[in-house]
């Protein structure tokens, strides 16, 4: 079996390493150039739109592993090790949050309405320190399961320095109890899930839905948890494609779970497809002209009706007929495009939401090479985020079956 | 039948009768195995195709009805067109529910010949256990052998005097 140096393979100066520092590099020129040019509100809904996306990303990957853990799911293998390598992009998230508050005047257009008792809710500080604090809850709690979940694989063998110096005292202190070890991790699994279900629906209400802010839809905070989580668990299957392309079988990787994860995929196409039909519908029988507007506005009117068409295709129809069949549910190299098509797609979908009420012409939709550009560059963060992990803990690669003695 | 513990041995055995001159009828199990599935080499099963039809024909079913019956009430409710598509989604969902169940359910039934009594016929209980069981048939000058054969890669013995064995199914080549 081939070994795996992890070490050495990452992050090395090769040509890719390159090629992502210089996708960082433009996606911030051209942020940057966006948010002193003419219309910085273009930049910072670009901004915006992919810190929502990125951030939901890591932190639905990382749910992937405190799920199989508390359903004791043993086909997962190696890709909950792999999930958790998300997390690195948990502090960068958390800073590019901050960030935010420097585009407010760009970003929320309710600041110079009169928003009467809404007020109470609707206001800066308010919106900012909640969601301060409820990032800081879920990245706290997702770090304190990692604790835990990387005590059980570190690997003593490999140099201990740094955090992995930290981990490895702890894996002594806890005397090697791997039952205690996953006694905790489940309780911080559990509070993990929890907080991923308030706060990302916090952040669904503050930073997508507010921005109409006379529209309501109180399934909107458990779609954006689901969606989090669907393109959490697309990011989860590249990056074990990737893996599983470049090692073989010596990643721990098989086809068997591509099959499994491909099943939850598909299962998550359903059920964002259901999310998003359960609120149309509704708003499609009340037929009140507060909740109507806004689907009109995305759904029947030119251009956004075309950007909702290619929505539910890119998200649901695309990836629900292909991923029928079982083959290409097992074949990594067919799933890196397919889930790479729905990512591409609920960054599409964010624009859906936001860009009608961000832009200054809401006839036409606000996409050119800039938002390309800068998705680009948090494509490069977080991916320099996730080797940058993969390398302090190579162990999450290379699966044991049996836990370190 | 050769009476197995071990999920490998069932494996082997399955391998080496496939090659051997005596004829191979059928393994008996109390859970699915991915293992045993592969060894078997079965051929894949078309009931699935079944599935999808009727979900396929469910889904545009489902519509049909629902713009049928609109149609012939012929009302405007609170302003909304006989014909929407949006509410008849439901609709077309729950009856591709139904009817890719009704298509499994033939599918099952029409495939694996299911009910079959005969298909019980030469079974040892041990088998709905902790035991997986090899039914192999050979001539009647070839019994020792068989049980040589069965006893080498370490199974346990039942003999069947009944020689008429159930046909499997037709997707089991």
């Amino acid at each position: 079996m081939k070994e795996i140096n992890t070490q050495e393979s990452f992050l090395q100066k090769t040509l890719r390493f390159w090629v992502v520092i210089a996708f960082v590099l433009i996606g911030f020129a051209t942020f940057i150039y966006g948010v002193f040019g003419p219309h910085p509100e273009r930049a910072w809904q670009a901004y915006l739109i992919n810190f929502l996306l990125w951030s939901g990303m890591a932190q639905g990957a990382v749910l992937f592993s405190t799920v199989v853990h508390l359903t004791k799911a043993r086909w997962s293998g190696p890709l909950a090790g792999l999930s958790e390598s998300f997390s690195a992009f948990f502090p960068l998230s958390f800073v590019f949050f901050l960030l935010l508050f420097l585009g407010k005047t760009h970003l929320f257009p309710w600041l110079n309405e009169d928003l009467a008792e809404k007020k109470i809710w609707l206001n800066i500080p308010f919106l900012f320190w909640r969601d301060f604090f409820g990032l800081l809850i879920l990245y706290g709690i997702g770090f304190g399961y990692l604790n835990q979940a990387l005590q059980l694989k570190l690997d003593p063998n490999q140099p201990q320095m740094g955090i992995r110096k930290l981990i490895y005292k702890r894996w002594k202190q806890n005397g090697n109890n791997i039952e205690l070890i996953e006694n905790r991790m489940t309780i911080w699994g559990g509070l993990y899930i929890l907080a991923f279900a308030l706060v990302l629906s916090l952040i669904g209400y503050d930073l997508v839905m507010s921005m109409d802010p006379h529209w309501v839809s109180t399934l909107f905070g458990a779609y954006n948890f689901v969606k989090a989580f669907y393109i959490g668990l697309g990011a989860l299957i590249i990056l074990a494609s990737v893996f599983y392309l470049r090692y073989g079988e010596a990643s721990g990787l098989t086809s068997s779970h591509f099959h499994d994860i491909g099943k939850l995929f598909f299962a998550f196409s359903l059920l964002w497809a259901d999310f998003f039909y359960v609120q149309l519908v509704v708003i499609w029988y009340g037929n009140i002209s507060e909740e109507a507007h806004y689907i009109i506005q995305r759904t029947m009117l030119a251009d956004w009706n075309s950007l909702a068409w290619a929505v539910l295709i890119l998200c649901f129809v695309l990836p629900f007929i292909v991923l029928l069949n079982k083959k290409v549910k097992t074949k990594p190299i067919f799933m890196i495009p397919i889930c790479a098509v729905v990512i591409i797609g609920i960054w599409l979908e964010h624009l859906l939401l936001l860009g009608p009420a961000l832009s200054h012409n809401p006839d036409s939709i606000p996409l050119g090479v800039s938002d390309g550009l800068i998705f680009l560059g948090f494509f490069g963060v977080m991916a320099i985020a996730v080797t940058y992990f993969l390398r302090r803990f190579p162990e999450l690669v290379r699966y044991k079956e049996n836990k370190v003695a | 039948m050769g009476l197995f513990t071990n999920e490998d041995q069932v494996v082997c055995t399955v391998g080496a009768l496939k090659k051997s001159v005596y004829q191979f009828h059928r393994v008996n199990s109390s859970f699915f195995s991915h293992k045993i599935m592969a060894a078997l080499k079965l051929k894949k099963s078309v009931v699935g195709w079944f599935t999808l039809a009727g979900g396929v024909i469910g889904f545009f079913s489902g519509f049909f009805l629902a713009i049928y019956t609109s149609v012939q009430w012929n009302l405007i409710v609170g302003g909304k067109p006989i014909v929407a598509f949006v509410p008849f989604i439901i609709v077309g969902f729950e009856a591709t529910i139904l009817f890719a169940v009704f298509g499994n359910a033939i599918g099952l039934l029409t495939q694996a010949r299911i009910p079959s009594y005969k298909w019980l016929k030469n079974y040892d209980p041990r088998c709905s256990g902790k035991h997986f069981g090899v039914l192999a048939s050979c001539k009647p000058g070839q019994v020792d052998e068989l049980k040589n054969f069965f006893q080498r890669q370490g199974g346990e013995i039942r003999e069947f005097d009944d020689h008429r064995q159930a046909k499997p199914p037709s997707w089991q080549g």
